[in-house]
């Protein structure tokens, strides 16, 4: 069975770009969130198998979902969308519980790769 | 430690060592002064307040591991206090190896040092505390914490290679304790990671297949390597507690002060490929002999070189075997230290008091058959508690002391090693087990009449004969005294017992020292070779069947003083019966006593490297094993006890 994708990103182009690269690797996008606040809602509602969460956003951060999100749900599988630039932010995210993180600019098969590891395929 | 610290050092040294002496004294003085409630109180209240104080001196002086373990002396001091009420012998001992820890930690700062606290003792004052605080006697044991090291180096396309070793530094954090990580987390923090390299050492009681699990779903890591540290983390040796540090019983002994130099001389080797060694000496001996056989084939003169040759090569390989063996032979302390500890929990647990002694536990036998010892010894000992001994107040009525007494000792007896599990407790009743296991259907009476007692006392073995008036959570679960049976039976060995009610029991493990290479007695039937392990074989005579005397039906032959039944092993096999004008007669342990099997000939002893069986010979009862003869022909062994119960 495809594997569940919540896709969390303020930018609609940036949500669009990663649903194409996932939907590409064979899982099925099951929702999507431009803030924190909805990705929590999201994540408790979908239960997605992976949550792709972008760290600098309105409302409520990434690093400030992740954490509520793995408080509600110790097994979240996280993975931080970064840049160049955002290592200390990314490590903040790791400590409160992200599982892997990727850097922009995303490359496709980088992106797969990684998920399908942390997700132990 | 920070500069403007330092000059506060001395006092600080002064003081907590002071505040330890006290927590010491007064720990001793609690274990006198149990039945008078306010003084306890008082006593207990003081406990409090001196690791209170150090905890706060400690994290003053920035000692983050000495403040980290005082902590938890706190959190296991505190529901006693509150309870007004003296801690159990258990946490006394976890108390005192924390002011043991305490002390090193201490003495290590007035040498300018900050250590860090040994992991496993945090853990385990950290679970002695949860449990006083639930008040409730926990059955898990301590958390075995092995030293893990674990290398990686991230991939050079990795654009944030800091990042990547700080992710794995969190990963395996979940998994134990980090006792070190170069560079540190402060280091990665501010993006610094020489050569792209993270050495990491983890206090773990997770199998290194999880640690390597846990880094095969981290990306970008270009090698990883994991391996057993080759010895426990530098603590003070008074730290560890045998139950919660799990190393051979060599390397706990060796100073921890050297690790480095024990790495040197020693390394560490997969179990499968001393396996794989030992497979292919296995082949160098057949190969051998292989040689020889054709060698007598040829012309006279060219036989001595090649004899010469062979012997030479014979010699090599026997050494290389005994070499190959020896590396595998492992001490029986490994599965025997935790023992004495595990009765003693048990013995608390239900209101017995147990003395255990080891003797013995330096006998090394082979690894193979060690892995499977744990379980089997495990349930002995806890049988032994839960079952043999009886309360206190019934053995002082009985005479003895309140104290029962535990004896495990291991000898070797030639090729064999004996493990005795004694107790001196109720013993058990030959005529009980008889009855029990008749009323179960498990015998007729007849059948349980004709047992003697010690065979019968082997009816416990039978599952839901033990007379055991309950059973209970701990010895009623799990592995039962027929899995011990047939676990030994498994190794090649066999279970004993022996009991005098009033007296005690004594569980007796007869095991051989190796397994893999095993004397075998090679017999003809019916133009068939087949082989009989020595083990289980008591004797060999000619006889004619037909002289035998076989009034009661089969004939019996006279054998030791005693009558034993003759089987024709050919009959047995259905591969027609023997000549019986002139045979021989192998006298074996079938289990249940000795039986004679008819054979047409005695081929001879030979050294034989056992193969399990293969589909479809593994259904076969009464096959256990395959050997090949110098001859280059298969031989099954066979299964004497399920051949003739077959």
């Amino acid at each position: 069975m495809a594997k569940r994708v919540l896709i969390v990103d303020d930018a609609i182009f940036m949500r669009n770009m990663i649903k194409d690269i996932f939907a590409g690797g064979g899982f099925e996008i099951v929702g999507e969130a431009a803030n924190g606040l909805e990705a929590l809602e999201k994540y408790k509602e979908l239960r997605p198998d992976l949550t792709t969460m972008d760290i600098v956003m309105p409302f409520k951060s990434g690093i400030e979902a992740t954490r509520e999100i793995v408080k509600h749900d110790p097994e979240a599988v996280i993975v931080m969308c970064s840049a160049l630039g955002q290592e200390s932010l990314v490590m903040e995210a790791i400590e409160a519980g992200a599982s892997d993180f990727i850097v922009k600019p995303f490359k496709a098969e980088d992106v797969l790769s990684v998920v399908k590891k942390v997700l132990g395929d | 430690m920070a500069l403007e610290m330092a000059k506060y050092l001395g006092l600080f040294v002064t003081e907590a060592s002071d505040h330890l002496a006290k927590l010491g004294a007064e720990l001793v003085h609690l274990e006198s002064a149990r039945e008078d409630g306010a003084q306890v109180a008082s006593l207990v209240d003081g406990l409090f307040r001196h690791v209170h104080s150090l905890k706060g001196m400690a994290a003053s002086m920035e000692l983050d591991g000495t403040a980290a373990l005082a902590h938890r002396a706190e959190d296991l001091v505190e529901p006693f206090r509150r309870r007004g009420q003296a801690p159990d012998p258990e946490s006394v001992d976890v108390l005192l190896a924390a002011i043991d820890g305490l002390g090193g930690l201490v003495q290590r700062a007035a040498a300018g040092e900050s250590g860090e606290a040994d992991p496993a003792l945090l853990a385990r004052v950290a679970q002695a505390a949860e449990r006083a605080r639930n008040d409730e006697p926990r059955p898990a044991p301590a958390p075995l914490h092995r030293a893990v090291e674990v290398e990686v180096e991230v991939a050079p396309s990795c654009p944030v290679p800091s990042v990547r070793a700080f992710l794995v530094v969190k990963k395996l954090s979940r998994l134990g304790e980090l006792v070190r990580a170069v560079p540190g987390v402060e280091d990665l923090k501010a993006g610094r990671l020489p050569e792209r390299r993270l050495a990491l050492v983890l206090a773990t009681a997770e199998p290194l297949g999880e640690v390597e699990r846990a880094l095969a779903q981290i990306s970008d890591l270009a090698a990883v390597a994991v391996r057993e540290a080759p010895a426990p983390v530098p603590v003070p040796a008074a730290a560890l507690s045998p139950a919660a540090v799990a190393v051979p019983a060599r390397s706990a002994a060796a100073e921890p002060a050297r690790p480095a130099e024990e790495a040197v001389r020693t390394v560490r080797v997969r179990v499968d490929l001393l396996d794989s060694f030992l497979d292919a000496v296995g082949e160098l001996i057949l190969a051998t002999s292989r040689l020889r056989e054709i060698g007598r084939a040829l012309p006279e003169q060219h036989r001595p070189p090649l004899e010469d040759g062979v012997d030479r090569l014979h010699a090599t390989v026997k050494d290389l075997h005994d070499k190959v063996m020896a590396v595998r032979m492992t001490p029986l302390a490994v599965v025997t230290e935790r023992l004495p500890r595990t009765a003693r929990d048990l013995a608390r647990r239900i209101g017995k008091q147990v003395e255990v002694e080891v003797r013995g536990a330096e006998i090394e036998i082979d690894r193979a058959i060690l892995d499977e010892l744990g379980d089997p010894l495990t349930h002995l000992v806890r049988n032994a508690v839960d079952h043999g001994l009886e309360s206190p107040a019934e053995r002082l009525g009985a005479g003895k002391s309140a104290t029962g007494h535990l004896t495990l000792s291991a000898r070797r007896e030639r090729d064999r090693v004996l493990i005795e599990i004694a107790d001196d407790g109720r013993g058990m009743d030959p005529e009980r087990l008889r009855r029990a296991a008749v009323e179960k259907g498990a015998l007729t009476a007849s059948a349980a009449r004709a047992l003697g007692d010690r065979e019968a006392l082997l009816l416990a073995c039978l599952p839901g004969v033990s007379t055991a008036r309950q059973v209970t959570e701990l010895s009623g679960r799990g592995v039962g005294l027929d899995a011990v049976k047939r676990s030994a039976e498994a190794l090649g060995g066999a279970l004993e017992i022996d009991s005098a009610p009033g007296r005690g029991t004594r569980f007796v493990l007869r095991l051989p020292l190796t397994v893999a290479v095993q004397q075998v007695l090679l017999v003809q039937v019916a133009g068939e070779v087949l082989a009989l392990p020595i083990a289980k074989v008591h004797g060999a005579a000619q006889v004619e069947l037909s002289a035998l005397d076989a009034t009661q039906g089969a004939p019996v032959l006279p054998y030791d003083g005693g009558l034993v039944p003759v089987r024709d092993l050919g009959a047995l096999l259905g591969l027609g019966g023997v000549r019986p004008a002139a045979c021989s007669v192998v006298v074996a342990d079938g289990g249940g006593g000795p039986v004679a099997l008819a054979v047409d000939a005695l081929l001879g002893q030979q050294e034989a490297v056992l193969k399990p069986l293969q589909r479809p010979f593994d259904r076969v009862a009464g096959l256990s094993a395959v050997t090949v003869l110098a001859s280059g022909r298969p031989v099954f062994v066979l299964d004497v006890h399920r051949l003739v119960t077959a």
